[in-house]
């Protein structure tokens, strides 16, 4: 909003240089974002908060210095004539849109330019010259805030104006030529047939006035601001005008504003004034507040110490009057122009920002008890730490994502109802590039930030990210399902701080052994590992990841197909799981074990089986012996390759024996460790192979 | 006798001769290989051998005092003697420098450049916004709030009516607000956890309420569809604006240093009444506007840095959580996180902060 200095200078005694109001202007809540000079004036950049229609003007900015600096508005009353009530000339029939509309009609106008202290006054707060009437129109607007609009009188079908809904089906080219379809929901100004103008918004083309006009139909009306809103809200066109009564004009203030126009278009454009028409079906009625102590309320919600009479003198100022009605209470009664007056604690907010926000002290709230923070903030923070440790940055990517992702990635068990019409939630009339849904995986984000880094030729990347993601519910009117997630992503090689060179490439053990570790640092339970054939990751390198039994998330190396559609020309490795899950699950408890006593003696074997015999199978086989005194089975190695037949491969694994009781003897070893071999043999077809 | 005497001088000849092409390694070693140093180390271990060994010539030579008149015998013994000290000094002389030498030498040929980048494993980032969300929330919880979050998809009435927003409001319709199919929000502010809080805890309440929020913002350099809040409330017996200045006050201080000072400015929100703009004094110039001798950049010259929303709890905020506003009072504020990072780093594009490009990420710590 722009506003002349010289302009507030008409309006109101201003002993303050243009820096000095403007910071008295942005403490008192009118924040003046800039100051430039236009000529022999200044204009302050102000930004008027939505609540405040009434400082849209010279008028009102005029009434914050008055309270501001006690001094006096300098306002001439304007009331050269007083209107009539004519129903001929206008009848409303909408009073429920339309809560006041005056008209006046000045004959034999001469429309031409405007003299250049009007073009000049406009162009310092950024408006063009169009004529003299419209910029008269334009002119009082910005004095007093009250928007208006000049038809020619002789395009109005029997010279009248009648204010109703519009009907479905009508249109109207507007002053921008565009031609409007109208319905019920609008309010519109009529002639005796047809629309021609858009209430509030927007005049007719072909009803405005031009160099030809010779009769002025000058309305000035007050509408509903919320149907204002909504109507340039549906047209998405948005004026000077909506823009005003939407945040609400004075109402009050329409026979000024028209008789302040009439005033200057007989000057300026030679006319004379005729019928004035003032339809006012419902009066006003102001907001009343009751108070039982103004002074002990600021106090209470501000801390602020204000004499009485300094709240009564800024009251008065911003034309809030009082009256004592009971013993107990004062009622305050809000003036016409302000809308967003309604309960005690506004008129604090009065008291408080004229006084001076400055003038607040600074405390703190007594003790009141230790701070916490969210249960899994701790796990979730180790979590982190480890991952950053080992190498892996975090993402942070957008919530919603486009539907190419759609069916591409297998999501986390039971968080999807599969069966629903609609499983994913989608988002309304989206205008945001890639922004249709809600991502129900986090993978989509961390493979788009694969792909960005790649781009910038960084091929050895380490991500995580910790999201939530969204699933519709299976009850339609439910909100839907939110969960917390974790995904990592790795690719290219394992590198060192400052080395150029790789030490290796990154396979799915890398992977999975970071998810270890980050289950670890939650002080989780194991996490169990099953092949699974899994939609997003490449057959034989993927597995189902679950804890206690529970299926909770996905592991291994995305699949050929999506690799394409990435261009990636090298193997990824993905996983995602349920980090809720996971946060639920009871921290591992620990127990002391007694160091060992006796040493242990450790055997080194390599068994030949079959590729669809795991690690897991032959740990479980020995386990299920339960031979007492072999007391570790490690992974040492695999080999698959020249000297193993194609479908078989080689696991070597170390067994340790040992008592709590004595020292073993060798023969003793060999007893069990021959037992244990037969037991692989015969249930694995397990060969020892060296 | 004196042929013997001439004898032992002929050993001592014939040492000489043979030593000749070692008598330089008496002086300072230099300009030799470590091989050759290491060749002569043994030729000097075949002559030690052969010129004192058991079986040497001087050795034997010590049988000719037999054949020496008694009466001399001792003068020639002290002869023999003093030409195998001679000798083995000689020798032992060539030795302790060639040893010396190889050993530096080899100090010298394993000398490392420690310059070179040692083997440190390549360590990850947390992303900008959690190290600073961890460093408000630390400086929160120490006094004496407690971290709160709830969900990023809302009702209107947790989004707007609670807020007091009823239907209608500006606000409300405002084209920001991004809707599901089925007609919920994704939440505008993190207020609604303000509300979810005081359902579940009831008054008294101090949370802090970090979370993802989303407004139809199209992304430019300072503006992303989706960002993150952090909001703070106290709700309290005798709560006053004075608490929301000291309080907003002394984070930012714990932050930025104890000379930070902090300014509200009267604002309008629905949820607060009365409402302030809370602005601190810039971290970088101090609140001068001038850097430097230059315009201060992170406050634009103004010595003000404009930072979030804030105010008095609304009342019918509160009567929507069941809490009396005749005898309760609280304060909110809140802030955009990724603003603030932008004015701390000097960052020019807010969209980095989601595109997760490991050159941005690895700047911050
Ligand atoms: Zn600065």
């Amino acid at each position: 909003m722009n506003i002349s200095y010289n302009w507030l200078k008409d309006l109101v005694k201003i002993d303050l240089s243009p820096q000095e109001l403007a910071t008295k202007l942005t403490s008192v809540g009118l924040a003046v974002e800039g100051i430039h000079e236009a000529g022999d004036d200044f204009v302050f950049d102000i930004d008027i908060t939505s609540n405040r229609g009434d400082c849209l003007s010279h008028l009102g900015v005029s009434r914050e210095i008055a309270a501001i600096t006690n001094a006096q508005l300098r306002i001439a009353d304007y009331d050269s004539q007083k209107p009539a009530n004519d129903r001929n000339l206008v009848s409303i029939q909408d009073a429920d849109l339309c809560n006041r509309f005056t008209a006046r009609v000045i004959h034999n106008v001469k429309i031409t330019h405007s003299p250049e202290w009007l073009v000049k006054r406009l162009e310092a707060v950024g408006e063009r010259s169009i004529n003299n009437v419209a910029d008269i129109t334009n002119y009082v607007m910005h004095e007093l805030g009250q928007p208006m609009h000049s038809f020619d009188l002789n395009k109005l079908s029997e010279n009248r104006i009648v204010v109703r809904r519009a009907r479905t089906g009508e249109t109207i080219k507007t002053l921008d030529e565009v031609e409007r379809k109208l319905d019920e929901t609008m309010l519109a100004i009529c002639d005796a047939k047809k629309p021609v103008a858009v209430a509030g918004v927007m005049g007719g083309f072909d009803s405005a006035i031009s160099d030809e006009t010779t009769h002025v139909l000058l309305e000035v009306a007050y509408f509903d601001r919320a149907n204002i809103r909504q109507t340039s809200r549906n047209f998405k066109l948005s004026t000077e005008a909506s823009h005003h009564f939407e945040r609400g004009v004075d109402i009050e203030n329409l026979i000024r504003a028209s008789n302040r126009a009439t005033e200057l278009i007989c000057e300026l454009a030679g006319g004379t004034a005729g019928e004035f028409v003032d339809v006012y079906p419902t009066k006003f009625t102001p907001n009343e507040i009751e108070s039982e102590d103004i002074q002990f309320a600021v106090k209470r919600l501000t801390g602020l110490e204000v004499e009485s009479n300094e709240i009564l003198r800024i009251f008065a100022a911003l034309g809030i009057t009082f009256a004592i009605r009971t013993p107990k209470t004062t009622t305050f009664t809000t003036p016409s122009w302000r809308h967003d007056l309604a309960i005690e604690e506004d008129l604090v907010e009065e008291v408080a920002r004229i006084v001076g926000y400055d003038k607040i002290g600074e405390e703190l709230p007594s003790a009141f008890g230790a701070g916490e923070y969210q249960p899994t903030e701790s796990r979730k923070k180790s979590l982190r730490r480890t991952l950053v440790n080992l190498g892996f940055n975090e993402a942070i990517s957008y919530s919603f994502i486009d539907t190419r992702h759609d069916e591409r990635f297998d999501l986390i068990p039971s968080f999807v109802v599969e069966n629903l019409d609609e499983k994913y939630v989608s988002l309304e009339d989206s205008i945001i590039e890639g922004a249709t849904r809600m991502r129900p995986s986090l993978l989509s984000g961390l493979l788009d930030a694969v792909r960005t880094n790649l781009n910038h030729q960084r091929r050895d990347l380490k991500l995580f990210e910790i999201g939530k993601v969204f699933s519709a519910s299976e009850k339609e009117n439910d909100l839907p399902n939110e969960r917390e997630l974790f995904a990592l992503v790795l690719t290219g090689n394992e590198t060192l701080q400052n080395k150029a060179m790789p030490l290796r490439e990154f396979d799915f053990y890398d992977a999975k052994g970071a998810l270890e570790a980050a289950a670890s640092a939650m002080n989780l339970p194991a996490l169990d590992f099953h092949p699974k054939d899994v939609s997003h990751l490449r057959r034989g390198q993927s597995a189902e990841i679950s804890l206690g039994g529970k299926a909770v998330g996905t592991i291994g190396r995305l699949n050929d197909e999506i690799s394409a559609a990435y261009k990636f020309r090298q193997p990824v490795f993905v996983t995602e799981v349920d980090l809720e899950t996971l946060l639920e699950a009871k921290e591992k408890t620990i127990l002391y074990q007694p160091l060992p006593v006796y040493p242990s003696i450790v055997r080194d074997v390599s068994l030949l089986v079959k590729r669809d015999v795991s690690f897991a199978d032959v740990q479980r086989t020995i386990a299920e012996q339960k031979f007492e005194l072999c007391r570790k089975i490690e992974f040492v190695d695999v080999y698959e390759g020249a000297g193993v037949a194609d479908d078989q491969r080689s696991i070597t694994i170390r067994l340790e024996y040992r008592s709590d009781e004595r020292t073993l003897l060798e023969e003793e070893v060999e007893t069990i460790h021959g037992q244990i071999l037969k037991v692989l043999e015969t249930n694995l077809n397990a060969k020892q192979r060296f | 006798m004196s042929e013997e005497k001439k004898q032992i001088e002929q050993i001592r000849q014939s040492f000489q001769t043979a030593f000749a092409g070692f008598v330089h390694l008496h002086k300072e070693i230099k300009d030799l290989t470590l091989a050759d140093a290491e060749s002569y180390q043994r030729e000097l271990a075949e002559l030690k051998t052969k010129h004192t060994g058991k079986k040497s010539e001087l050795a034997n030579s010590k049988k000719l005092i037999g054949r020496v008149a008694p009466e001399e015998r001792g003068a020639f013994g002290s002869f023999v003697q003093s030409i195998e000290r001679e000798i083995t000094t000689a020798i032992e002389e060539a030795e302790t420098n060639l040893k010396n030498f190889i050993a530096d030498a080899k100090i010298e040929r394993e000398r490392l450049d420690v310059t070179l980048p040692g083997t440190q494993p390549r360590e990850g980032h947390l992303h900008l916004l959690t190290i600073l969300r961890q460093k408000i929330e630390d400086i929160f919880v120490s006094m004496g709030y407690s971290i709160e979050d709830d969900r990023e998809i809302e009702t209107d009435y947790y989004n707007f009516d609670a807020l007091n927003i009823p239907e209608g409001h500006p606000a409300r319709e405002s084209q920001d607000t991004f809707y599901t199919t089925n007609g919920f929000a994704l939440r505008s502010q993190t207020s609604t956890v303000q509300i979810r809080a005081m359902e579940r805890r009831g008054v008294p309440i101090r949370i802090i309420a970090p979370g993802r929020v989303f407004r139809r913002d199209t992304p430019d350099l300072t503006h992303t569809p989706m960002f993150h809040q952090i909001e703070g409330l106290c709700v309290d017996k005798n709560i006053t604006m004075a608490h929301l200045k000291g309080t907003v006050g002394e984070w930012l201080r714990r932050l930025f240093g104890k000379e930070t000072r902090i300014r509200l400015r009267p604002s309008y929100f629905p949820f607060t009444e009365p409402s302030a703009e809370f602005d601190f004094s810039c971290f970088k110039c101090g609140g001068t506007g001038t850097f430097e001798s230059e315009r201060c950049r992170p406050c634009k010259g103004s010595g003000w840095i404009e930072l979030g929303g804030s105010g008095m709890v609304h009342p019918n905020v509160l009567r929507a959580c069941n809490v009396d506003p005749q005898v309760y009072s609280g304060f909110a504020f809140g802030f955009g996180l990724e603003r603030m990072c932008l004015l701390m780093y000097s960052l020019d594009d807010i969209r980095l902060m989601f595109e997760n490009d490991v050159r941005f990420l690895e700047q911050f710590r």
